[in-house]
């Protein structure tokens, strides 16, 4: 037998398949993978002082470039921590457009990661274009009804900042038309690709003990087995009026985590009809008018909100001392949790699959760093 | 595992493709769906129904643009009214309070009788390159002075011009309407209100004494039927936040950058060293007066160079210019 | 395998594990605010505060007898006033559902006492969030396997979230070389 030696190798900070500044210090002998090492700070910006420094509503923009893929949801659960700690009712009417923004943002999150996790596979730029272009269609919507893409800043406490009127509610109906032939499109294109079935099938297997040790959540979770969602495992909002399905994966590799994927996308879609039945008409308001959105002040305690963000549980925890900024503000990151899995993930594959498993966790670094 | 909190109709398995036979199958098909998409794309007609997954999405910018939301936030800008001349703003830094990134810096107008402080602002810098475009500042106006633009290419080569201060944040209201005009006709009527109070409270040429307002002059002509998006607008305004370095500038800031051209100059010990920063200190004396010419010309980066240029880079820009538009056949 | 209301966790181990609850704070009332800072800060009560060293025991207790297995959030917050930092534990029942239980450990401020020992050798995801806190607020996790600072550099001093870390004026911006 040969003896083999093994090798220390940066993968990043500036490599395209990190998904933005994060570096992997990766021991490998030969192509396999011994072990692995995250490196983080990169994009820290210390986001969470900024949330005790800033007023309640001064730091929701901030939330806005956590993850900045889904900043709608960031928002939401953003908004939501501030009224559970200050006790504000949120009109029917509110909670209603805030699902369906958050369920546009799963679909446009969905269909972006899985674009680049085939890019980080070989598959370079077909399925993240087909991704783009239908993200582009809803931030489009977004643009139209927050005033910015990515960067919406759209929900206030006790509601969002502006209704949705006729012309988002007819362009969404059409917009929806279009999504099943999209589904079907993209599973065409990738479901049984070789590509695809070669470098993501048995890769990054994440057993569901360990899924659930690794305090993983999100697609990554129920690929691996496990049918938490908080969506119906603590229902906020209305989801509790919706109908839908939790997909899970079998065996906890790549390939699950991107049929999840899939699969949300589609149930994404259920829910959003649902809500556009459903919606109630303005004379409930979309705002609470009673809440003092600029000088808001929270009651002494401390309160934790939490979302299914579409990377997994977004979660944040106030603690207020009676002002009117936090005394404590915490970001439980979902993407940052996930990457603890990473590592154990990896170990025994090659390092070609390194980026596709990273890959199928979806990070954000904004998120991952704060 | 038992999952009691979901009913078991709730939960499903995702179907995996676990054969092992592979002769390029999945491959095929999926090109197949490519093909299909690349012939409509190639001889279908550009797609503009939300509904569509087929055909060409393309924009060609910067020939073609889409249309902006009127909700759309990119800078915050200032109001002021044609008719008068009168800002809108009344300095009662709400806005300066609320700004997250703390960019917005107000001095309040004081009567210079009697010392007393007036409903209208003397100074007003805005820092764009900090803004982190959150549209709180033209939320919480109570004077709906200050607004979002539309304009987005604000893209410079000089960092110290993004301090815009008051001169280059002013529109007016006409600009304002044109690019969102449901989103005024909501607040017109109030604003204008408070406006007429205000004026009512502003000794002489305070509220009104800031730079290039010229009365029913050329200056502030706008585009009678204006077509939503940034182009025909960003023509209109009487001056872009690109405008000439100096030009606006607190006189200070401009001794300053003039003294650090000077030493760069002399550094490189170049032949021109010495005629340029007199050239580009020239236009500074002058009193800030926008001439018709100015802002007739195209477009707002365009209109600033040859402000504060030495001659003979301005010949060559002349040439390159005439070059181009014997191009395009004009 | 049940979800246990708020509070409920606290009366439970006082039959099973009386040495396990931190006895400084029972003779206060549920909700008796104490002065903090300019406002008020509650040092909320109603959850379980265990003793350091029994975090991992009671930790193991709560998963194995009552499903709480998924451990999801672990927040330090600094309480200056009071001399203390508090690690707050959420834990999450996977199969049942619900709210989340919340364990709290309250530690002196200073190097010897900031100590809790590791739940990463059983919950590898806290991994990070331990470090996190380690990096901002100064907790030492004994039984961590790579206790380094996480976001900031390797060479820097001082814990950058506590309140008492100056928050202008730091060293960094001026060095001109030593």
């Amino acid at each position: 037998m040969l003896k083999t030696e093994e090798l220390q190798i940066n993968i990043g900070p500036q490599h395209p398949s990190t998904h933005g500044v994060f570096r992997m210090l990766v021991t490998v002998d030969g192509e396999t993978l011994v072990d692995l090492k995250p490196v983080f700070g990169y994009l820290h910006r210390n986001h969470e002082q900024l949330g005790e420094v800033n007023t309640y509503l001064q730091n929701m923009p901030f939330t806005d470039r956590l993850d900045y893929f889904n900043s709608m949801v960031n928002n939401h659960a953003y908004a939501r921590a501030v009224e559970t700690l200050a006790g504000v009712e949120v009109p029917e009417r509110a909670q209603y457009i805030r699902v369906i923004m958050d369920e546009l943002s799963r679909i446009l999150n969905h269909a972006t990661a899985m674009g680049f996790m085939l890019g980080d596979m070989g598959a370079w730029q077909t399925a993240l274009l087909w991704g783009m272009r239908e993200r582009e269609k809803i931030l489009d919507m977004f643009e139209y009804v927050s005033g910015a893409r990515m960067m919406c800043n759209y929900c206030r406490f006790g509601g969002v900042v502006r209704d949705i009127d006729d012309w988002f509610i007819t362009e969404l109906k059409k917009l929806m038309q279009g999504l099943p032939h999209y589904f079907d499109d993209f599973e065409g294109l990738l479901l049984n690709s070789e590509i695809l079935l070669a470098r993501a099938r048995n890769i990054g297997v994440l057993p569901k003990e360990l899924a659930l040790a690794y305090s993983v959540t999100g697609p990554v979770l129920r690929g691996s087995g496990v049918a938490y969602d908080i969506r119906k495992a603590e229902p906020y909002a209305v989801y509790d009026r919706f109908k839908f399905k939790v997909p899970v994966g079998t065996v906890g590799d790549v390939y699950d985590r991107f049929l999840v994927r899939i699969a949300e996308m589609r149930e994404s879609y259920k829910i959003l009809e649902q809500a556009l039945e459903q919606l109630p008409d303005a004379t409930g308001g979309f705002i609470n008018p009673k809440v003092k959105q600029q000088s808001l002040k929270a009651p002494a305690g401390e309160a934790y909100a939490r979302v299914e963000s579409p990377k997994g549980e977004l979660g944040f925890y106030l603690v207020s001392d009676g002002s009117g900024s936090a005394y404590r503000y915490k970001v439980r990151a979902p993407s940052f949790i996930n990457l603890s899995s990473l590592a154990d993930m990896c170990k025994g594959y090659s390092i070609a699959d390194v980026v596709v498993i990273l890959g199928s966790i979806d990070i954000v670094m904004g998120e991952v760093d704060r | 595992m038992t999952l009691s909190h979901l009913a078991t109709e709730d939960v499903f398995v995702v179907e995996r493709n676990d054969a092992d036979f592979r002769a390029g199958q999945g491959m095929t098909k999926g090109l197949g769906i490519v093909f299909r998409k690349f012939r409509k794309a190639l001889f279908g007609k550009p797609n503009s129904d939300r509904a569509d997954t087929e055909g060409q999405f393309n924009v060609q910018y910067p020939e073609e643009r889409l249309v902006l939301p009127e909700a759309y936030r990119n800078m915050p800008i200032l109001l002021y009214d044609d008719a008068t001349g009168h800002e809108l703003c009344t300095s009662c830094f709400q806005c300066e309070r609320i700004c997250p990134p703390q960019v917005i810096h107000i001095t309040q107008a004081k009567d210079p009788a009697t010392g007393k402080p007036v409903p209208a602002a003397a100074n007003f810098v805005l820092e764009y390159d900090t803004c982190m475009s959150c549209g709180y500042c033209a939320e919480v106006c109570p004077f709906d002075a200050i607004k979002m633009d539309h304009d987005f290419e604000l893209s410079t080569g000089n960092h110290p011009e993004l301090d815009v201060n008051y001169d280059r944040l002013l529109r007016p209201i006409s600009y304002y309407e044109a690019i969102a005009p449901t989103m005024w006709s909501d607040v017109k009527e109030q604003a204008m209100k408070k406006l007429q109070n205000n004026i009512k409270r502003r000794p002489g040429a305070i509220g009104r004494d800031h730079g290039q307002k010229v009365k029913g002059g050329a200056a502030v002509a706008v585009a009678a039927t204006p077509v939503a998006g940034a182009a025909p607008a960003a023509a209109a305004k009487p001056r872009g936040p690109v405008a000439a370095i100096g030009k606006n500038m607190p006189e200070e800031k401009v001794a300053k950058l003039i003294s650090i051209r000077a030493a760069n100059a002399a550094k490189r010990g170049g032949g021109d060293a010495a005629a340029a920063p007199v050239a580009e200190a020239a236009p500074i004396v002058e009193t800030v007066v926008d001439t018709p010419a100015a802002s007739a010309a195209p477009s707002g980066p365009v209109a600033a160079i040859g402000q504060n240029m030495s001659e003979d880079k301005r010949a060559k820009l002349e040439a390159i210019r005439a070059a181009k538009r014997a191009q395009r056949g004009e | 395998m049940a979800l246990l209301a708020r509070g409920e966790l606290r009366s439970i181990l006082q039959t099973e594990m009386p040495n396990a609850l931190d006895t400084r704070w029972d003779t206060q009332a549920t909700d008796q605010p104490e002065a903090h800072g300019e406002g008020q800060t509650v040092l909320l009560d109603f959850d379980a505060v265990v003793k350091a060293e029994a975090l991992v025991e009671v930790a193991h207790f709560i998963r194995d007898k009552f499903g709480y297995d998924l451990l999801s959030n672990i927040t330090a917050v600094d309480y200056l006033k009071q001399g203390l930092i508090e690690v707050v534990y959420q834990f999450y029942n996977a199969a049942e559902g619900g709210p989340d239980l919340r364990v709290r450990v309250r530690i002196g401020r200073s190097p010897e006492e900031c100590i809790v020992p590791s739940l990463t050798p059983t919950w590898p995801g806290a991994d990070l969030q331990e470090r996190e806190a380690y990096d901002m607020y100064g907790v030492v996790f004994p039984g961590h396997p790579n206790l380094a600072r996480i976001y900031m550099w390797d060479e820097f001093k001082g814990f950058p979230m506590r309140k008492d870390f100056p928050k202008t004026g730091d060293k960094y911006t001026h060095v001109t070389g030593e």
